[in-house]
């Protein structure tokens, strides 16, 4: 399947999405995919995505801070098996006040590391995840605070705790 | 032996040394001596790159993408490079596609010479460490000669290339494939293709099956390795590969079977020496004069760049697999808003976390080592039991002796003493 065709099936299922179709040049131009989707319509893009190409490969997901929404991406690769693969973009975003996005992990279950990975980095929260721990950050990190947001003020001094240094941090005129 | 939890045993693998590039620890429950499950956790060195990146315009940013990996400098900074050319519009000069192929494949040689010499510690046989670390020394100085370092070579620049590949580079280039040819590959080929105690020890060892590797989007040599066609350079059409011919390898061609196993991915890595020889020879030939920049003055470019709104992805090939960065520009900043980057090893770890369930312990070293992380040099291992909280400290020469005693179980005619020769770190102490 080519371009042109995923962009017609895929408008003929979501007409509220925008597609766009960016062309990079280079001596073999190459086109990719990009989509933007409400929250609501976000699920079932990717079902149907599974439902065209069953071995669709999960490549990552982009969180982005963008002032008062956070965007997600997610890349994917389709078709690869017909030698010249679809690169396809499926954005989508949600209000800061309400960073909740629902889990791609019963469709490709190797999205996981990266939804705990936006989890604990980003505070955009995946509904229905299967492990919520945390992956990258130590457990003892304080919650509630999202080292990648914009208007992170980092964290407050009450909050350290000695950060697993072996020697007490000394406080300041003590011996 | 009463109840049946008493079997069970939780062994953390790593945080491992901190000299390498990638700590992480594998917690690896055992029943016996069957692992049956294993959790991973990460982030022992997380560098916080992302958030540095926030105060680094465009170019400085190269330099910080290169010191990403010591081993794949090349590829980090030229994915980068990708990402904001197709972000800004950029238009690359051909010359200078074609002097990244050539960079990029010297590169993915001398990745894979490393990777089959670790292979080849893991399982006890430190003849092919020294074998294949001394033939990768050549490819190293071609490389020190082109970019001026060993590592971090920084011949990428946005909108071409930094250097110019010149007459005695070309000659040296090709004096060192004739060399690989002769010399070493026969080698090579021999020790991971045709004798019996590496191949009974590899075979069989942390299986990943087909369908698994699609699941858990297993990249590169690993994905390659149980039978996934599947190579950015093929399928994202990217650069001049195209013309050069470039195919994923299986080891299908080679050894007619497709298992999923540390062999098989040793198979592919093979392979993909020779097929890297081959395309620098091609790209040598066909390669264009002209010139090697877009925009010849960094001072322009960071103009253009400031200008350039939008986003954008490069791929690119890496000698582990597929590696993704993402840039978002903003317009009337020489600063992206958003500099995301994703690297193989990241889905291929969970995609060996999930093989190595069913597996023995003696095959971790080798299993992980296959998927080219450094975990290999694990520096130590706690045994813990669950019931009597008893602990006892595997250490990495304990770890690497059960590897090397199964490796003698197999073939009792070795000679040498079962000493641990070379404990060290491969990884991280040459870098």
């Amino acid at each position: 399947m080519n371009v042109d065709e995923f962009i017609k099936i895929f408008g003929e299922r979501f007409p509220e999405a925008e597609v766009r179709v960016s062309e990079n040049k280079m001596p073999h131009p190459k086109r990719r995919v990009w989509v933007e989707i409400g929250r609501e319509r976000f699920h079932d893009a990717m079902k149907f995505i599974k439902e065209l190409d069953p071995k669709a490969q999960f490549s990552i997901i982009i969180g982005i801070d963008a002032g008062d929404r956070l965007l997600a991406k997610y890349h994917m690769e389709m078709f690869w098996e017909e030698g010249e693969s679809l690169s396809l973009v499926i954005g989508t975003s949600v209000p800061k006040d309400d960073p909740k996005l629902p889990t791609v992990t019963d469709i490709f279950p190797s999205a996981l590391p990266y939804e705990r990975e936006n989890q604990e980095f980003l505070g955009l929260f995946f509904e229905g995840i299967p492990d919520p721990r945390r992956l990258f950050l130590p457990d003892d990190f304080p919650e509630g605070i999202y080292p990648l947001r914009l208007d992170e003020t980092g964290i407050k001094p009450e909050m350290v705790k000695n950060a697993g240094h072996p020697y007490k941090i000394k406080k300041e005129g003590s011996k | 032996m009463n109840g049946k939890l008493e079997y069970w045993v939780k062994v953390p693998v790593g945080p491992i040394h901190p000299a390498l590039e990638e700590p992480e620890k594998f917690i690896i429950t055992l029943d016996g001596e069957r692992i049956i499950n294993v959790d991973v956790k990460l982030g022992y060195n997380l560098r916080g790159l992302e958030w540095i990146a926030m105060r680094r315009n465009y170019i400085q940013i190269l330099y910080l993408a290169e010191r990403i990996c010591g081993i794949c400098s090349f590829s980090h900074n030229h994915t980068y490079s990708r990402a904001v050319e197709e972000m800004a519009g950029i238009e690359v000069p051909e010359r200078a596609e074609y002097i990244r192929v050539i960079v990029g494949e010297l590169e993915r040689i001398h990745s894979h010479l490393l990777n089959l010499g670790v292979v080849g510690h893991a399982i006890g046989y430190d003849t092919i460490l020294h074998l294949s670390w001394l033939a990768r020394e050549r490819v190293m100085d071609i490389l020190e000669a082109i970019g001026g370092n060993r590592v971090n070579y920084s011949v990428n620049m946005i909108g071409g290339v930094r250097r110019d590949l010149e007459e005695k580079h070309v000659r040296a280039i090709l004096d060192m494939i004739e060399y690989y040819r002769n010399e070493v590959m026969p080698k090579i080929e021999e020790i991971f293709l045709y004798d019996p105690t590496v191949e009974a020890r590899l075979r069989d060892a942390g299986v990943i099956p087909k369908r698994i590797a699609i699941e858990y989007s297993a990249q590169g040599p690993t994905a390659r390795g149980s039978g996934v066609k599947k190579d950015v350079r093929y399928n994202e059409k990217l650069s001049v590969y195209p013309d050069l011919g470039v195919k994923p390898i299986t080891p299908k061609e080679f050894t007619g079977v497709v298992k999923g196993d540390v062999f098989d991915r040793m198979v592919v890595r093979v392979g993909e020496l020779w097929q890297s020889m081959e395309l620098i020879e091609r790209a040598i030939d066909q390669m264009p004069e002209g010139k090697i920049k877009a925009v010849p003055k960094d001072n322009t470019l960071l103009f253009q760049l400031k200008k350039a709104e939008g986003e954008g992805i490069g791929r690119y090939e890496a000698p582990r697999g597929e590696l993704i960065h993402y840039v978002m520009g903003q317009k009337g900043k020489d600063v992206p808003a958003k500099w995301k980057m994703r690297e193989p090893t990241f889905p291929n770890l969970f995609a060996i976390a999930r093989a190595l369930v069913g597996e023995q312990v003696a095959d971790v070293p080798v299993a992980i080592a296959s998927i080219d992380p450094c975990l290999s040099c694990t520096d130590r291992v706690a045994v813990i039991d669950a019931n009597t909280g008893r602990k006892r400290v595997l250490t990495e020469r304990d770890l690497l002796r059960l590897s090397i005693e199964k490796t003698r179980e197999l073939n009792p005619n070795v000679k040498a003493k079962p000493e641990v020769v070379g404990v060290g770190c491969p990884r991280g102490g040459v870098l």
